[in-house]
């Protein structure tokens, strides 16, 4: 072991006394410094701005003076999302979604759309953040540090020379992996520190290690590929451009591909062609606002059978707030068919773009960095479920008051009639039926469980990259 | 004084029938000579003749088509290991690491083979190879090819080993230093150690070794032995070596 320690330092000596390496190294470092700082800043503010905002947003839907319940059906409110720690180091889709939704009666609002979804499977491309520079740049640094890690030895003729001295190949492969592991680890100790900040803010130990570990299987599986390319080419200048193509492609390129491809495997509809579709049949459930509409005749039988009654206005309960509450019933039924077909289709997406991993590492860490950090898709679709569920009880609390509090002849006769009108406000106090809201991430075991495919992938690439490094190891000549 | 017959002695260094075929073709062919302990043999031959080829299936580089190569006695295939742990083997072109210099360059290749070796015994085989004092710190970058070479040769002195494999040992070396690096050659057999050494310098193989073989197509074609004087006759060698053409 000593000897491998004693070869991988001779190499930390050569790059540290190697004015380009400590160039390119000083770069990346300030890249990912910069990088860490600007994203934690960013998020930081949205932070204190979403605060502020939750807070507006509260005391102004609680200020709302005694009015009609449908009234504040209409008036609506913000569900907002609180960020994971982990989400300064990769914000994920966050950047592309929004982290907040504004919930009205008989809509479902969402920032979900096709470009949206183009930059959430590449993990927010085209922001610069530390997640992405780790997936993009740092690869580039052990390329041009590492191309020539055997090359180089056996250009000048120290292969045969470190040979005969009675090493074995693997023995020098060995010290070569741990030189460029080392350079590595050196990287990883932002990511730890953004990490263990995590932590103590609040992330779970479990989730902010795996992510750690997942860059570190990332690292390693591109500081085996230069190694082996360097150890099986045999020519610097071939090796490096072998390598950055290789990079160039899987990268950039088969993202790309990848997102085309699940486009083509599995069709998702834009938002205004799901609006348009949802229209259509929006129309046969009918108009909630009109309680007259045809579409309520059976609903009118069934509740008049229901109470021995022959006309809506004798009923016990309020006609208008009874039609509101079964209409948005049946409109909540078609948003959310429509929304979880979507979600579904947004799913298979997502994990034909993960499929690609195999090809692609970049794209493998990716979908395992997004998850662990609780910034992917699957943490956002939740969001949007829960703040439905929040948006659905709180309109259908205030049908239910409009049935029950309000009665149907000042109901009917409250546009004409200002006494009936007064009498149709209800206490502000009504308002307070909003549950509050508080999206929590999910554990760290279900975000680890999501994240094992995508790492899978990675250990896939290493154990190849293991056995090449090996494989050449055992045949390695001056 | 009795007529006794001579202790068989195991060769250092055995090619028995020795072929390699690379590429398709025929790089050694049938090649078969011993060098005893203490012994000094130059392998002569001009470019592509075979002779680098030859030290490199001493170290298990290359493994024969044909035939066998043994280092004191054991096939070299069957413990590479062993065979490499006896030879200090010194390359055509010899460079050791451009941003260390000789000191650091030394301590790290004999940690490579094991061998921990304090600042004097560095200081002594500098000297003994001539290397300026004044350029030992300085990194090798900066080094001519001569002084790369005397670096090259102390670490294969200082590798302590039995049996010396050198390339083209004096190539590069400015005169002076060719005749000091025979005499050191010459010292070294003296003590014992076994060397290899292979070479186009007609003059230079005939002064420092023992025996001279000529290889010619990766052939070994002819073979000179002291004579009387003790010296062997360059002008003979010379001879051979241009009427069949060198390579």
């Amino acid at each position: 072991m000593s000897l491998v320690f004693r070869i991988a330092r001779e190499e930390w000596r050569l790059w540290s006394r190697s004015r380009v390496v400590v160039i390119a190294a000083l770069t990346i470092a300030v890249l990912v410094g910069v990088t860490s700082l600007l994203t934690a800043r960013g998020v930081a503010d949205q932070a204190a701005n979403r605060t502020a905002r939750q807070a507006e947003a509260e005391a102004a839907f609680f200020a709302q003076p005694d009015r009609h319940p449908h009234r504040m059906v209409h008036y609506g409110h913000y569900a907002f999302r609180t960020p994971p720690p982990l989400a300064v180091f990769d914000p994920g889709v966050d950047a592309v979604t929004g982290q907040s939704i504004f919930l009205e009666g008989h809509r479902q609002n969402t920032a979900m759309f096709a470009d949206a979804r183009s930059g959430a499977d590449l993990g927010g491309f085209a922001a610069l953040t530390p997640a992405s520079l780790y997936q993009l740049l740092v690869p580039l640094l052990l390329i041009v540090l590492g191309h020539g890690i055997v090359l180089r030895e056996r250009e000048s003729g120290t292969l045969a020379v470190h040979l005969a001295q009675g090493q074995s190949g693997l023995t020098l492969m060995l010290g070569k992996a741990l030189a460029l592991a080392g350079v590595g680890g050196l990287l990883l100790l932002p990511v730890a520190a953004l990490a263990l900040a995590a932590i103590a803010g609040g992330e779970a130990p479990l989730a902010a290690v795996l992510l750690v570990g997942g860059y570190a299987l990332y690292l390693a599986v591109w500081a085996l590929f230069v190694l082996a390319v360097s150890l099986w080419l045999d020519r610097r200048s071939v090796a490096l451009g072998m390598l950055v193509f290789a990079w160039l492609v899987t990268s950039l390129v088969v993202p790309r591909i990848a997102i085309d491809a699940a486009s083509a495997a599995v069709e998702a509809p834009g938002k205004i062609e799901s609006d348009l579709a949802m229209l259509s049949r929006q129309r046969a459930i009918g108009d909630g606002h009109n309680a007259a509409d045809p579409a309520f005749e059976a609903l009118r039988k069934q509740v008049l059978d229901q109470y021995g009654k022959q006309d809506v206005a004798q009923l016990p309960i309020n006609w208008r707030g009874v039609v509101a509450d079964y209409s948005e019933k049946k409109l909540t039924a078609l948003m959310n068919e429509i929304a979880e077909d979507r979600m579904t289709r947004e799913a298979a997406q997502s994990r034909v773009v993960t499929a690609f991993g195999i090809v692609s590492p970049a794209l493998a860490l990716g979908a395992a960095s997004r998850a662990l950090a609780g910034t992917d898709l699957a943490t956002h679709h939740r969001f949007l479920r829960e703040s439905e569920v929040l948006r659905y009880d709180f309109v259908q609390a205030l049908n239910n008051l409009h049935a029950r509090a309000l009665t149907y002849a000042d109901d009917a006769a409250r546009s004409s009639d200002p006494e009936a009108e007064a009498r149709t406000r209800v206490s502000a106090k009504a308002w307070s039926l909003l549950a509050s809201f508080r999206f929590v991430p999910d554990p760290a075991s279900a975000r680890a469980a999501r994240a094992v495919q995508p790492l899978g992938l990675l250990v896939f690439w290493l154990a190849v990259l293991c056995c090449a490094v090996v494989v050449g190891a055992r045949r390695l000549r001056p | 004084m009795t007529d006794v017959e001579p202790l068989a002695v195991t060769p250092a260094l055995e090619a028995h029938a020795l072929s390699l075929v690379r590429e398709g073709s025929r790089v050694l062919d049938d090649v078969s000579f011993t060098v005893a302990p203490g012994e000094i043999y130059a392998l002569l031959g001009g470019n592509g003749a075979g002779k680098s080829t030859t030290l490199l299936t001493f170290l298990g580089f290359l493994s024969p088509s044909g035939g066998s190569v043994q280092v004191n006695g054991r096939e070299v295939g069957a413990d590479v290991a062993a065979a490499r742990g006896a030879i200090a083997y010194l390359p055509e072109a010899a460079t050791l690491y451009g941003h260390l210099d000789a000191y650091e360059n030394l301590a790290y290749f004999l940690d490579l083979a094991g061998r921990r070796v304090d600042r004097a015994a560095l200081e002594a085989a500098l000297d003994q190879v001539a290397l300026p004092p004044e350029a030992r710190g300085r990194r090798m970058q900066t080094y001519s090819k001569g002084m790369r070479q005397k670096t090259a040769i102390a670490l294969a002195l200082l590798r302590d080993t039995p049996i010396l494999l050198l390339d083209e040992p004096t190539s590069g070396l400015d005169p002076v230093a060719i005749d000091e690096f025979h005499a050191m050659v010459k010292a070294l057999a003296a003590a014992g150690r076994t060397v290899l050494m292979v070479t186009h310098d007609v003059y230079g193989a005939c002064q420092v070794a023992d025996r001279v073989g000529l290889l010619r197509g990766g052939r070994l074609v002819g073979s000179f032995e002291a004579g009387p004087q003790g010296r062997i006759d360059t002008e003979t060698v010379h001879a051979a070596f241009a009427a069949r053409g060198a390579s």
